[in-house]
């Protein structure tokens, strides 16, 4: 399975020249599969670069297949790149749209909310694409060679995390997340967890670390983390690697910078071996291999880490 | 891992329960106790922690609640069992065994219907000292007299 981070910013677009290294655009991964399939997480404004790549570089292998994006909710910076993602507007595209379910409307119709007026010039139903729409509850299915498993996690609104098995390696990602509102992660059991059954033993877990903790404590109940508990939670789910995600917009390069700092300080504290955690800066590309590194929980001195930038 | 995820909307309610000051409790499924908070734990004289994982059998055998002759209620013959599985909210008194004696109470449980259709409760409930029906119905008008800032009279 191969990545590459097209969008890692939460909330809004900050673009600008305080946020070039680590991004601006909101919410978009590409992940690879091992048949050289293509699958989206999230369609924020990062989708709109992603897309543009697509049309250049699609192989043949890739061509043949749907374009499959996971959809985690549907807040605006996760599916505002949608009306630029130039796939949507070839006739010979083939879209599949995942995302979570709501009593309220169809995941078609909530999305044609933003897809229409007086928001966007045309409506879903102009769209040239084949473009369909399939609500994921809890539950677990299979994109080509990948297993695919959604599970609402603790956000506002209904929202999923993800988890992504394929060829041997995991992915997971919760990208909005605040799994220590109303209790202590530390204090709680496993199953009382949101996500945690997501994140277990991942070889890469995306998470959410929006906030610093002082910022957390006027944003308590927003569905984002603060460090201690992106770290925390890291801890006790034990990926191999983690890349902290959803940058809050007022963070420009030099603060996350400092932060990155900080985190790797404090997950030595926590028992963490060293390199295991960083934050995630558009266009990282990773490959996850079936090599692990070592878990938090395990003493051994840190071996090489499982994700390398391809050649 | 321990056990299987609970999902997102018990993990919900138990992080509810857990901050309030309000006696209440979780009820799975199947009726097994799935939480309940320090408050609850303080009435009926029992931590969660020691009876964590207890079957809709046990708790009730444990606490209540109690038939006219005192014996424990069957969960399956509960009214607010019967009426949560229908989807609805119920408010009622029962009498429960707590710290080795008997006490009154006023309980209202809420139904959580998860996407699969399977029926948690989240149970409130209130010591009413064994006060008779219409007379804790007028502490309560007392209560809310106060609470508007009228005197009691």
């Amino acid at each position: 399975m191969r990545l590459k981070v097209w969008g890692a910013r939460g909330s809004i677009p900050a673009p600008g020249p305080e946020t070039m290294r680590y991004g601006g655009n909101t919410s978009c991964v590409e992940v690879t599969l091992s048949d050289n399939s293509t699958l989206i997480l999230d369609a924020g404004t990062g989708i709109r670069h992603l897309g543009m790549a697509m049309k250049q570089d699609r192989s043949e292998a890739a061509v043949a297949h749907p374009v499959n994006i996971l959809l985690t909710h549907l807040h605006m910076d996760h599916i505002q790149g949608f009306m630029f993602f130039p796939p949507m507007f070839e006739a010979g595209s083939e879209i599949v749209v995942w995302g979570p379910a709501s009593p309220e409307a169809s995941l078609r119709d909530r999305i044609a909310r933003y897809i229409s007026a007086p928001l966007a010039p045309v409506e879903v139903r102009e769209l040239p694409s084949r473009l369909t729409f399939h609500e994921t509850d809890a539950q677990e299915w299979q994109i080509g060679p990948a297993r695919i498993r959604a599970q609402a996690v603790n956000h506002r609104g209904p929202t999923l995390g993800y988890r992504i098995e394929d060829n041997g390696t995991v992915l997971c990602y919760i990208p909005d997340h605040e799994p220590g509102l109303g209790a202590p992660l530390a204090s709680i059991e496993d199953e009382w967890i949101s996500g945690f059954d997501l994140a277990h033993g991942a070889d890469l877990l995306i998470h959410d670390c929006q906030y610093t903790d002082s910022e957390y404590d006027h944003h308590l109940g927003w569905g984002h983390s603060p460090v201690s508990d992106a770290l925390e939670f890291a801890r006790r789910t034990g990926p191999a690697r983690v890349l902290l995600f959803h940058h809050d917009p007022l963070h420009s390069d030099d603060f996350l910078d400092r932060l990155d700092t900080e985190l790797a300080e404090r997950w030595a504290q926590l028992g963490g071996p060293a390199g295991c955690v960083s934050l995630a800066t558009e266009r990282l590309e990773l490959e996850l291999t079936r090599d692990r590194v070592q878990r938090p929980a395990e003493a051994a001195p840190p071996p090489a880490p499982p994700l390398r930038s391809p050649a | 891992m321990s056990a299987q995820q609970r999902p997102l909307e018990l993990i919900l309610a138990r992080n509810l329960l857990s901050n309030l000051s309000t006696p209440g409790l979780l009820v799975g499924d199947g009726g097994r106790l799935l939480f309940y908070n320090e408050a609850a734990g303080a009435i009926v004289g029992r931590s969660f922690e020691e009876v964590t994982g207890f079957s809709a059998e046990e708790w009730t055998s444990e606490f209540g609640p109690l038939d006219i002759d005192g014996h424990p209620i069957a969960y399956e013959q509960i009214q607010a069992t019967k009426i949560v599985r229908a989807h609805m909210p119920f408010h009622g008194e029962f009498s429960i065994k707590a710290h080795g004696g008997r006490r009154e109470i006023a309980l209202t449980a809420i139904p959580i219907v998860a996407p699969d259709d399977s029926t948690a409760a989240v149970v409130l409930f209130w010591l009413t000292d064994g006060e008779p029906v219409p007379a804790h119905a007028a502490h309560l008008s007392d209560r809310l007299r106060e609470v508007d800032g009228e005197a009691a009279p």
